[in-house]
């Protein structure tokens, strides 16, 4: 592969037809995580443009204790057919499971590869990194996996830390840790690493990634666990198409009964959605709508959270705070009781006649009845006189 | 009219005699309505609800459940596609409501309201003829239409708004949960609690549900407000407990002192009309003092009619 | 020329009865029980503007606990003339029953339209079904007694002087009756006067219950007391009302030592009411509440107002010798004493927060029908019996009618106002 053409020229000499490109950029538009600069072109068009423009950038990629599933994840973004393409548009000097070349040839492409693009190249990391008994227990060409990456590391533009493996862990970390297994950010302390957690983590998160740093030449914004903001700034449950279904307490109570073939949310079942930051409920898995694991009827396993993934069990219901519960919920208070229009209405008149009557009845009363002497028999505390109605 | 020493004697002599008596009598039934004004105490086999607002995630299972098991028809008046009421009301039982902080950072809350089957209950007291029952052995308050008259005497009376009137149509009645005693008689637990995914409200008899939350409390201190229940000592006490992380207040729980409604505000009503003796009392009195008023003033009425011919009006 | 004293009870018979404002009255009425059809059939939530925060609206409120105050004039001038020996209220103790007689019927009546479930009302007659405890039922039993019984028996011999007249060939059984009557007429009236002791308290009592959602401006161990007190002037209020308005619409003339004694009497009761509610406050510490910026103090201040004014206007009044004085005091009196009695159960009345009450049309209009009767009922009464009071000129003038009519002279049947034969 020429490694200094742009991307444009590099596709017309692999003859991918522009059609195809500018149908791949489109997608990029559409599927790319939401805050990516590239979607802030108006056009198809000016994405192909930029991307056309931009030179592919050098991709160093590094297998440590995993299992190739964030590798196998990049390989199912089938459509268009860009396996190639993804390939091309960076340029992956070195991948273990993808590259022809194996045992000595294959350290020597790396040695290459990190030799001629010292300072420029990106490395992505997949798999976690053991760090018990001075890190014996993966090593790459007699090398301990934690000095590999050590000294690949330090030469990198950026680090990519690609799986929950390598953002934190991940499987080999789950109790008892036997490897003393670590993510890439605890070892490469001085390196900036964008962590892309997940199990894997969705291939569109990485592209995404590499594609801004390729264009722009920057990283995306990072929450404070370095996870880029635009797929990890929220909760599963924030964003679930069956959260509707929580909202108003239809729950799958056992896999296979009714409410699991109507679609039913699936929190007692132990998912953990509302407790995972992730974009899988807007952005699915494989380019087909709804794979991910909500909504093929399996509960949220938590698998980019560190706490949560392979420590709590599966099945485990969690708390669900944090979470700004919808209007939909009645206040403590809510008003009640009103006054309509007629009803002021005939009170006022009513209020109003009587006074109205009151004031009128006052004004023909006298001021004074005839004035005389008062009549003897008529005192107060009389108790005989003249035969008053009893 | 002349008073002479005989009838002064007599008076006075009348008069200490009434009031001697009336004195003793008094002393007695006070006594027995003292004795008797001790605070009611939560039967032997109280059940009860404890809710716990930290564990509440807002499902609304309940809500769902109550209507169901107790034959209701979802309120859907707010939203025809959602079962959404916005308060207890005589299709709704039980509620979700949503307390929202008015400050930002502080916590939000759930809370499930329902009747709180106090151990002295307010509504009871109120309702004229009965409808409104504590069982003797559950103290399961419950409404029957036997009795009710639908006076709505029992809504003003409690201090948590819980009895709700049918307002619509002929043949009204009160709704109430009643702690699903249908399902209780089967051996089931209520509906509410048989389907909250979180435990956040469970069911039991009051004293464990008392030491239950209070090994929370303990296990928890700063977790809970005033690292207290609600409903221990609130009026009286209640069998539905809460404990939760918001002042109980601002959930809808007013703030009660020890003493339950009807022991506070009828305790003159009660001592008054006890035995009806003042009442007697008082009526005796009257009949003594306006039976001489009447003889002099029938006899005055006599001499004025064979002085003017006319019959005396009355 | 001597001042005119009342000295017998005279029906109006100078009045034709089909006047234009007895048959507004009428209408109003009909109108109101064409509603209350209205309200049985579709419930009393779209009848009303009742709601499950406000869940008495005016009709159990205003009609029978407010209406019914006003009706204790039967209580009040019963217990100045026969306990006190106030003798020369006795002429005007008829009215006093009447007004009494239809205020209770008539809110007793809008009680039964108020309640949800009138058909079980049957167990008041079975005593051991009673709640003890319950206020409510105490008010229910008692006021049902009194009005039934003691209130009804006074109210009868105006009929039995009717019937006496009307059909002489009666009189030998009527004559029984009467004795009957008189033989026991202490002891219906004691009844009278313990039975609505009892039960104005216990409606005071009814908003002991509504605890600390009842503002603390009202709410006091002592409501019972204050609303029994109250009655006792609101009752004479109505009378004072009642006798001035008659006057004034039929032309009677009035006796202002009868209206002054009633004047004293209300002035007393108010004052000493006034005194005794400020010191319940004091001692309960709530005169700062009097102070403060809510709709609660201005309600206070308006009763308090409405009550020292009328104080100080009657007693200007009794001073002056001025009817229309005291038509403005009594108006004062019957005002202020009713919004205290309202107040405790709807105006100051927060059972929470966000809630609001006010009567729908239909409402007002059935509470204003179930009026409209009640004084029209008075209005027709006193033509035809002699419930109002007048000087014996006027007695004396309809005998002499009554004598000419029975010679068969031809005199005009109706009499003009004013304009009536001087009698011999």
């Amino acid at each position: 592969m020429s490694k200094h053409q742009t991307i444009a020229e590099q596709l017309e000499a692999a003859g991918v037809s522009r059609r195809n490109f500018v149908q791949l950029c489109g997608m990029l538009m559409v599927s790319a995580p939401v805050g990516l600069a590239l979607t802030s072109k108006k056009s198809v068009l000016q994405v192909a443009e930029t991307i056309g423009k931009a030179k592919r950038p050098s991709v160093i990629w590094l297998h440590f204790q995993d299992c190739t599933g964030c590798s196998e994840t990049l390989l199912r973004t089938s459509r268009p057919d860009v396996a190639d393409l993804i390939l091309n548009v960076i340029s992956l000097d070195y991948h273990e499971t993808l590259m022809a070349a194996s045992g000595y040839q294959a350290e020597a492409a790396l040695k290459q590869a990190v030799d001629e693009n010292a300072g420029k190249f990106v490395l992505v990391v997949e798999g976690s990194i053991p760090t018990k008994d001075k890190g014996q227990y993966m090593k790459l060409a007699g090398k301990p996996a934690i000095d590999v990456l050590n000294e690949i590391g330090n030469k990198a533009a950026a680090v990519i830390a690609m799986g929950s493996c390598a953002a934190w862990g991940g499987v080999p970390s789950a109790d008892p840790n036997p490897t003393g297994a670590q993510g890439v950010d605890s070892i490469l302390t001085s390196k900036p690493v964008v962590n892309l957690p997940g199990c894997p983590t969705n291939p569109y998160n990485l592209l995404a990634v590499v594609l801004e740093y390729a264009t722009m030449n920057r990283l995306p914004a990072l929450d404070q666990y370095n996870r880029p903001k635009f797929a990890f700034d929220r909760l599963i449950h924030d964003h679930c198409p069956r959260r509707a279904h929580f909202d108003n307490g239809r729950f799958v109570k056992e896999f296979g009964d009714e409410g699991h073939r109507q679609g039913w949310c699936l929190y007692k079942m132990g998912c953990k959605g509302p407790v995972t930051h992730a974009a899988c409920s807007t952005r699915h898995f494989n380019e087909t709508p709804d794979v991910w694991p909500i909504g093929i009827g399996a509960p949220c396993v938590g698998c980019t959270e560190k706490d949560i993934a392979f420590r709590v069990p599966i099945f485990q219901t969690v708390e669900v705070h944090g979470v700004t519960p919808p209007d939909a919920y009645p206040l403590v208070n809510m008003p009640i009781g009103g006054v309509g229009i007629t009803a002021a209405a005939l009170a006022g008149a009513v209020v109003g006649g009587l006074g109205g009557a009151a004031l009128m009845a006052s004004k023909r009363l006298p001021e004074s009845v005839p004035p005389s002497g008062k009549v003897e028999s008529e005192s107060k505390k009389s108790d005989k006189g003249v035969p008053v109605g009893d | 009219m002349e008073l002479n020493r005989r009838d002064l004697l007599k008076k006075i002599t009348t008069g200490t005699a009434a009031v001697a008596a009336g004195g003793a009598v008094s002393a007695t039934a006070l006594g027995g309505i003292v004795h008797a004004e001790e605070p009611a105490k939560a039967p032997a086999g109280a059940v009860g609800l404890l809710y716990d607002a930290t564990r509440c995630i807002g499902c609304q299972s309940c809500v769902v459940a109550c209507t169901k098991a107790n034959g209701l028809e979802p309120d859907n008046r707010r939203d025809p596609l959602h079962q959404a009421p916005t308060d207890l009301n005589s299709r709704t039982k039980t509620i979700i409501k949503l307390y929202k902080p008015a400050k930002a950072g502080e916590s939000f809350s759930y809370v499930k309201q329902q009747c709180m089957h106090c151990v002295d209950p307010a509504c009871v007291a109120a309702c004229m003829f009965g409808g409104l029952k504590k069982d003797a052995k559950s103290g399961i308050v419950t409404w029957t239409g036997k009795y009710c008259v639908g006076c709505r005497y029992c809504e003003i009376a409690c201090p948590y708004h819980v009895p709700k009137f049918r307002w619509e149509g002929f043949n009204p009645e009160i709704v109430k949960c009643e702690l699903c005693k249908e399902r209780l008689a089967k051996g089931q637990e209520p509906a509410c609690t048989s389907v909250c995914p979180r435990k956040a409200v469970i069911f039991g008899p009051r004293q464990q549900l008392l030491d239950e939350a209070k090994s929370r409390i303990a296990a928890n201190p700063g977790k809970y407000y005033q690292d207290r229940v609600f409903g221990e000592t609130e009026g009286g006490g209640t069998q539905v407990l809460y404990l939760a992380h918001v002042d109980f207040e601002e959930l809808g729980l007013p703030a009660l002192g020890e003493e339950s409604v009807p022991q506070k505000y009828l305790k003159w009503q009660h001592r008054l009309y006890s035995y009806l003796i003042v009442p007697i009392g008082l009526y005796a009195t009257l009949v003594g003092t306006i039976s001489k008023n009447w003889k002099h003033h029938q006899e005055h009425a006599e001499i004025e009619e064979k002085n003017t011919g006319l019959r005396p009006q009355i | 020329m001597k001042r005119e004293a009342w000295e017998r009870d005279v029906p109006v018979f100078d009045v034709p009865i089909w006047t234009r404002p007895f048959m507004a009255l009428c209408g109003l009425g009909a109108l109101g029980m064409l509603l209350v059809v209205y309200r049985e059939i579709v419930g009393l939530g779209p009848a009303s503007g009742m709601n499950d925060a406000y869940a008495w609206g005016i009709w159990k409120t205003f009609n029978t606990m407010v209406l019914t105050g006003l009706g204790s004039g039967g209580f009040a001038v019963g217990i100045a003339a026969w306990l006190f020996k106030r003798n020369n209220l006795h002429v005007v103790m008829r009215t006093a029953l009447l007004t009494s007689l239809l205020a209770y019927l008539f809110g007793l009546a809008m009680l039964g339209v108020d309640v949800g479930r009138p058909w079980n009302f049957y167990w008041i007659a079975f005593p051991w079904h009673w709640n003890l405890h319950s206020p409510l039922l105490e008010v229910a039993v008692c006021m049902s007694v009194y009005a039934t019984i003691p209130l009804l028996l006074e109210n009868v011999p105006a009929g039995l002087e009717y019937a006496f007249e009307q059909w002489p060939r009666y009189q030998a059984p009527l004559k029984k009756v009467e004795k009957f009557l008189m033989a026991g007429y202490p002891w219906i009236i004691s009844l009278a006067y313990v039975l609505p002791a009892m039960h104005q308290s216990s409606l005071g009592a009814l908003m002991l219950l509504g605890g600390t959602r009842v503002s603390p401006l009202w709410q006091t161990p002592f409501l019972p007391l204050l609303y029994v007190w109250a009655a006792a002037f609101l009752g004479f209020a109505c009378v004072s009302l009642t006798l001035l308005f008659a006057g004034l619409m039929w032309n009677r003339p009035f006796d202002i030592d009868v209206l002054n004694e009633l004047n004293r009497l209300t002035v007393g009761l108010i004052w000493t009411w006034i005194v005794f509610r400020v010191i319940d406050l004091a001692v309960r510490g709530q005169i700062v509440a009097a102070f403060r910026a809510d709709i609660y103090a201005v309600l206070f201040w308006a009763e308090m107002m409405l009550l020292l004014s009328a104080v100080m206007v009657l007693r200007g009044a009794i001073n002056l010798e001025n009817p229309r004085l005291m038509f403005l005091g009594q108006s004062l009196v019957a005002v202020g004493g009713m919004l205290y009695r309202f107040s405790p159960t709807t105006l100051a009345f927060q059972p929470r927060a966000n809630a609001f009450y006010f009567p729908s049309a239909i409402e007002s209009l059935i509470s204003l029908g179930f009026i409209a009767i009640a004084v029209a009922i008075f209005i027709f009464l006193a033509k035809i019996l002699a419930i109002l009071p007048a000087p014996m000129r006027l007695w004396n003038a309809m005998e002499t009618i009554k004598a000419r009519k029975a010679t068969a002279q031809k005199i005009p049947v109706r009499v003009g106002r004013g304009q009536f034969a001087t009698g011999d």
